[in-house]
This record gives structure tokens, sequence and C-alpha cells, in this order.
């Protein structure tokens, strides 16, 4: 099995390899080698920029998915007004037109001495360089109940954009007129702080008008909602009223799969779809690089390096997070085009970039056609060695409006482009 | 402290922070403010201003080519045109959704810059 795995794995290589050639890139040159891994918002856009601002590098990209399933917009899908294949984008280009070479498969560990990535077929990555943008895992045990496969087939988090966004929506169309949707939401940070307000917005809007009886129960473990405050209570009072309840400080501890009740630590909820979104923290990969909270990763602002082992970069919803910096996927493209640069610079013997500047800009679906956002410009402060948000920047929607459902939809189209194109 | 609180994802300040604007969609009034940001100076070499461009690229597309639709590309702009643009926004004299509040991001000699490097992009 391994073997046949490992032939796969090296003969999809060189076909990307021959595939590159082809097109204007270089390709299978003697540069300095980058591994990256993980093909998500992060670890795609900065593969993409390596190649793109340094063709002779040689970059190969790890990701144990076929295709790129977007977690932004992936809510839209559970609405109803998008499928799976509106937000499924190819790795095809990354190879095709910059000469990366795409291995599918699942990176088990990095070898930071010996400078390779193990796979967990037996093969090894050697790297100059390497980059891990992991993204997050579910910390399950912190829900006894749900800390087991039975359990996480029958309640989803739909927090990574794929099967369980299909299955969810299957969960929805099963369920009858009258029942409760419950999605409990983990003490902040989590990935996509406004996601779940959001996810609420849009299962509600699908209820209204199949299940009009049907109630969306939002289980807060924080005392309050935790992006756009204003502007997802305003839909919800206007659009949503008597369909979506918000309760804070209500933090899920644990759930009984068999009676379908999700257990508070002043009370129980019974529910007829559980949705809940367990506490998060770093990709395993990166676990030797933890150093917050037994949770995240503390990277050098400049350089993307892990705090405890420079050489290693990482990115991403990875990342202990700096002030008023979200876990999004615009703000992890804009990590991967920083930490490219700076890879770049550091092969070269160059100084990095010692003022770089950070976008983000969140946008989210109160219903099928209207939107809110949340934006903000991050720079390097030398002083606390941190990125911070640049005073007078930055802000929210005025109001929701349908104007910014065409820029939403433009913005997933772009930075996709960005990150895979 | 200023909108971009909305983003802070910690602890009961963060919330109680909320919860004022919740009721007051403006913004809430800073209770001390915090020693201003020791920013870097900007980087305005070659390489600095490409990665400064970067920023754009999420919504306007890979070096401003915009794939389409809704927002527009940044390839090609006549940089006058542009400089004249981004200032309108942050003085607040053109109307939009969101790029009053980012062109706020961006120093004078910045915009300058980023208005040489997206003249100089093929569309």
């Amino acid at each position: 099995m391994s073997m046949n795995r490992r032939s796969f794995l090296k003969s999809s290589g060189g076909a990307a390899t021959v595939a590159a050639m082809g097109g204007c890139a270089s390709v299978g040159n003697s540069g300095p080698r980058v591994v990256v891994v993980g093909g998500g918002y992060g670890g795609a856009t900065a593969a993409k920029y390596l190649k793109m601002w340094g063709p002779h590098l040689n970059v190969t990209l790890v990701e144990r998915n076929a295709e790129f399933i977007s977690c932004p917009i992936s809510n839209l899908v559970l609405g109803g007004s998008l499928t799976m294949k509106d937000i499924t984008v190819s790795y095809d280009a990354l190879s095709r037109k910059y000469g990366i070479n795409v291995v599918r498969g699942e990176a088990s560990a990095v070898d930071v001495e010996k400078k390779v990535v193990r796979m967990a077929n037996g093969d090894s990555l050697p790297f100059d360089r390497v980059i891990l943008s992991p993204g997050i895992d579910f910390m399950f045990e912190d829900i006894p109940g749900l800390n087991n496969a039975a359990a996480q087939e029958k309640v989803l988090h739909a927090w990574k954009a794929g099967p369980q966004t299909v299955a969810l929506r299957k969960q929805l169309e099963a369920m009858k007129d009258g029942g409760v949707v419950a999605i409990s939401i983990p003490t902040a940070p989590y990935r996509c702080p406004p996601g779940p307000y959001e996810r609420a917005c849009q299962i509600a809007s699908y209820l209204k008008q199949s299940k009009p009886k049907s109630k969306v129960l939002i289980l807060d473990a924080n005392a309050d909602v935790t992006s756009k405050p204003g502007l997802f209570k305003k839909a919800w009072s206007e659009m949503y009223g008597g369909i979506i309840e918000y309760r804070g400080n209500s933090r899920v501890v644990d759930i009984d799969v068999r009676t379908m009740t999700a257990k508070l630590e002043v009370d129980d909820v019974k529910a007829d779809v559980l949705n809940i979104l367990p506490p998060m923290k770093a990709g395993a990969i990166a676990n030797p690089f933890i150093t917050a909270n037994k949770r995240w990763c503390e990277v050098n602002w400049l350089t993307y390096e892990a705090k405890n082992v420079p050489g290693v970069h990482l990115l991403g919803d990875a990342l202990q997070i700096a002030p008023a910096m979200p876990k999004s996927g615009h703000m992890a493209n804009a990590h991967g085009k920083t930490c490219a640069a700076a890879v770049l610079a550091l092969l070269a013997g160059e100084q990095p970039n010692a003022s770089p500047t950070l976008s983000n800009t969140c946008y989210s679906f109160v219903s099928a056609d209207k939107v809110v956002h949340v934006a903000s410009v991050h720079k390097y402060d030398e002083k606390d060695k941190t990125m911070k948000t640049v005073p007078g920047s930055g802000g929210v929607s005025a109001t929701s409006n349908e104007l910014e459902a065409q820029y939403a939809m433009t913005w997933a189209k772009n930075i996709w482009a960005d990150a895979l194109g | 402290m200023n909108r971009n609180l909305c983003c802070v994802l910690s602890a009961s300040f963060a919330a109680v922070t909320f919860s004022v604007a919740a009721q007051t969609p403006a913004v809430p009034p800073p209770a001390a403010a915090p020693p201003p940001p020791a920013f870097a100076a900007s980087n305005m070499t070659p390489n600095g201003v490409r990665s400064l461009a970067a920023t754009c690229a999420a919504c306007h597309g890979t070096s401003g080519n915009s794939v389409g639709g809704a927002v527009p590309g940044l390839a090609g702009v006549n940089k006058e045109y542009f400089v004249t643009q981004i200032k309108a926004f942050k003085e607040g004299k053109r109307e939009a959704t969101i790029m009053h509040q980012l062109a706020r991001g961006y120093t004078d000699a910045e915009v300058s810059a980023l208005g040489d490097f997206f003249s100089a992009q093929k569309k």
C-alpha cells in the first residue's frame, strides 16, 4: 500500500513537473527548495507568490485535498444560494502556470535538523526553508460526548468547508418544520470571527422560506457577539425576528448525542440539529511550534518564523494573533505574501522588509443578497514588535446592503485567483 | 481605540466594548487614549512597494488585475487619477462602502508609490 502510494505520489509529482515545463515558468532547476505545507488561503498564496517573485526557486506545495474548497462564503451553501461547485477551485494553475510541484498527501512531521518534511506515506521532502500553513484542528477532548468518531458523524462542525458542509445542509433539509438548530461558538479566538453569526443568518434565511416554524439558537461562549455585533443584531431583529435567538455566556461543555442535547454550564438545551464548533488550535503538524496557551504559534511578524524555532515559517489561523488581527482567509492570504517576500530575502542573504503592511476584509452575508463588512489595515510596530491597526483606518459597513454582496462575490473570485490562479 | 476593536477577540474587555458598540454604531469614545503606535518607516524600495501593492490584490486582483465583477482592476491605472481618488476616499469626498476605511491605512507617500506601481502594471 505504501509502495503504491509512494510511486503514485512520485509519478504525480513528475506529471506536474512535465506539465509545468510546457508553461512559462522555469522548473526543475537547482534553486533553493521551499516546501509549503497546507494549500489553503495562506499556503497556496505563499507558494504562488514565492514562484511569482522568485522563479528560480523550487517550490513544493503539500495538500491533503484534491481541490481547494473555500471556507469563506461556504455558509451560502447552507443557506441554499450556492453549491459546492461554486466554492471549489482547482490547484492545477499553480503547477501549470507557476511550475509549483503540487503534492497531494499528508505531511506528518517537520524534521528541523535534517531539513525534511516527513510524509505519512514514508516519503520525505527536503527543504532549505519550510512554511507551514496548517489551519486549525478541533479540540474534541474539550467536549467529551463529541470525542469519538460516531458522535462526530452525527454532530457536525462544518467549520472546514467540504463534505461536512454538504452533510449539514442535508441535516437542515431533513429537519421537521418547527425544529431547533443550535449553533455553538467557542471562546475567542477561533477561526473566522463573524462566521458563526453569518451562518445563523444563512440557516435562518433557509428556514424562513422552507420551515418557518423553526428556530436557530446561537449558544455563544463569549459574553457578546465577537464581530460586527451591531450589524448582526440588527439583521437578526429585522430579518429573522422570532427565528434567531442569541444567548451569550453560553459555553457548551458537553453533548449527549443520543438525545441531541447540548450541556451548558448552567442548563441543557435540546436541538434537532446540533452544529458544534469545538475550541480550536493550530493544525497538528505545527505542534512543536505551539508556544501560546498550548494552542497557537507565536511568530516573528517580519519573517513569520516560529518564535521557538527560527527557520520554520508559519502562517494563517495557526498563529497567535496580534491585537485586532482576525483569524481569516484574507489575513492568511496577507501573511502568505509577507512570508514569501521574507523567505526570498532570507534565501538571498538580504534583510527582510522591516515595514510590512497587512490588510483585511471580512464580508458576511446576512441574507442571500445583503452583506456587511469589517475591514482593517495593520502595520508593524517596531517598539512592540507586533502588528497594530493604523489609527483612523478600518471599520464596518454603515448598514447591510446589496452593493457589498456584489463586492463580496468579486472578493471571493479575486482572492481565489490571487492564491490559486 | 476605534472601530477595529470589533475584531478584538480576547476576553471580557472586548465584550464590554462590543455591547457599547451594539447600541451606538458610531465610534465609541476612547476610555483612555493608548500610546500612538511606533510604526516602522515605510519601505519605498521596489520590493517594499511590491509587497505594499500586494495588500490590494485580494480584492483588486494579483498585480491589480481583477478577474472582473464589481471590483475594478488597478493595473494600468492613470497615476494621477489613482492618487486623486484615494485622497477623495480618505477625505470622505468620494462615496464608498469600504475604500474610505482602507485608504486611511496608507500614507500619502505610500499612495503615490502605489500609483506608480499600478500604473506600470500590464493589464
